[in-house]
């Protein structure tokens, strides 16, 4: 399989992931087994795959900027880095939606941070956590904590 | 009647919902070892599918799946054994030292078979490079720990005698596992003082034997390793349908026949790989 396929497949592939997150208050252990671990387990086989057939043959190396670009001028490097973002993006997006569950935040709340992880990964993350802290800290929550 | 109902007979498979969870209560060590193994074939068959780069004509990524498989079935074998050894024999701290040790070994033959694939260089028979060769003869070393496992569980069979399996099977794990450690040493210790495992024909394994991968034009002494170190499969095999069937007696000396019938026509495939010949040519 070349390498452009495969992305097309990858991509293609953590779509059905992040719509169940957005599903996930119906589908909710469904929608973490899928986004959470069938996904992003099969892009790690993918990824680790990759990375047997196509490290060896690569220049460069992570301790400096410009080696991590030699590195990446290997198109199938280039294409396990891209499963890497999608496979631990879809993850973190699955943390996010349990995380929201087991601390009673509004699912509406949590929505705009997924479309946010799904493309730019720490940025929906950072947007979670202050959703998560402002959550934390309302009157209404707090009274719950206490009441709890 | 003197049933083998201490033994795996097919009630007790059944009703121990005999699966993954009874191995690693079996012998834990081994268990995960070999499921570790069998999750490495995952990205492995990713990368034989990506990877354009072929080793002696065959897909470069071949070999560690072959071990891949061979150690998860050499280890999952040996859990299932485990059940059946001496009463506390892997509850001992010694004991499990040693299963460590055999798994540390295990672990680092894969390592070093993947990652001499990885880099589109052999590892058996690479001594060209003076750090392959080195480490050639570290895992020669590591080889035979890892195989020595069988030996350790063999004779702490043939000793048991407070054993409660039929004394025919219980013959059978005993000398299946004694014959692959003893067979395994000669055939893979002689393959390795060689230059290689073809014997005449060519250095290739594009024309090779379905699956197997054995050569069809020559002497190919990957045979024997193969059924020696399956000793303890057919073997234990034999004397479980022998010690189902038979009287006692009839069972014993039926394990004993099986054995010595094995070992020869093991020697057979071990000789005529040495006199260049090929096994099975037309498979």
């Amino acid at each position: 399989m070349d390498p452009d396929s495969l992305f097309q497949t990858a991509n293609t592939m953590v779509l059905p992931g992040w719509l169940a997150l957005l599903a996930s208050p119906f589908i909710g252990k469904w929608a973490d087994r899928i986004a959470g671990l069938a996904i992003p387990v099969l892009l790690s086989i993918a990824y680790t795959g990759l990375v047997f057939a196509f490290w060896s043959g690569a220049q460069g190396g992570f301790d400096s900027l410009v080696n991590v670009e030699r590195l990446f001028q290997s198109r199938e490097i280039v294409l396990a880095g891209w499963i890497h973002y999608l496979a631990f993006d879809l993850f973190v997006g699955a943390w996010v939606v349990r995380t929201a569950r087991a601390e009673k935040i509004p699912f509406l709340l949590v929505v705009p941070c997924l479309p946010l992880t799904f493309l730019f990964g720490p940025a929906g993350f950072l947007a979670f956590q202050a959703v998560r802290f402002i959550h934390a800290n309302m009157p209404s929550t707090a009274q719950k904590g206490e009441a709890a | 009647m003197n049933t083998i109902a201490a033994s795996p007979s097919r009630a007790q498979f059944a009703r121990s919902g005999f699966g993954l969870s009874e191995l690693f209560r079996r012998e834990p060590f081994f268990a995960g070892t070999a499921s570790l193994m069998v999750i490495a074939m995952a990205p492995t068959l990713f990368a034989m599918a990506v990877d354009p780069r072929q080793f002696q004509g065959i897909d470069i990524w071949e070999k560690p799946l072959k071990f891949q498989v061979a150690l998860a079935v050499y280890l999952g074998t040996l859990a299932l054994f485990a059940g059946w050894l001496p009463k506390g024999m892997t509850g001992r701290l010694t004991y499990r030292i040693f299963s460590g040790v055999v798994c540390a070994a295990v672990i680092a033959e894969m390592v070093w078979i993947g990652g001499a694939a990885a880099n589109g260089i052999g590892s058996h028979f690479n001594v060209a490079d003076p750090v392959m060769g080195a480490l050639y003869g570290l895992m020669g070393v590591l080889a035979v720990t890892l195989t020595s496992a069988s030996l350790v569980y063999g004779i702490a069979f043939l000793r048991d005698r407070n054993s409660a399996l039929d004394p025919a099977f219980r013959l059978s794990l005993g000398l299946g596992l004694v014959l692959t450690f003893v067979m395994t040493l000669v055939t893979a210790g002689y393959m390795s003082s060689a230059a290689g495992h073809w014997v005449g024909g060519n250095a290739s394994d594009a024309e090779a034997i379905a699956l197997m991968g054995w050569a069809r034009d020559g002497g190919d002494l990957r045979v024997a390793h193969f059924f020696s170190t399956h000793a303890l499969h057919f073997i234990p095999a034999a004397g479980f349908i022998a010690a189902s069937t038979l009287k006692p007696d009839a069972a014993k000396a039926t394990v004993w026949t099986a054995s010595i019938a094995y070992a020869a026509f093991t020697a057979f495939t071990f000789l005529q790989a040495i006199a260049g010949r090929p096994f099975l040519s037309f498979l």
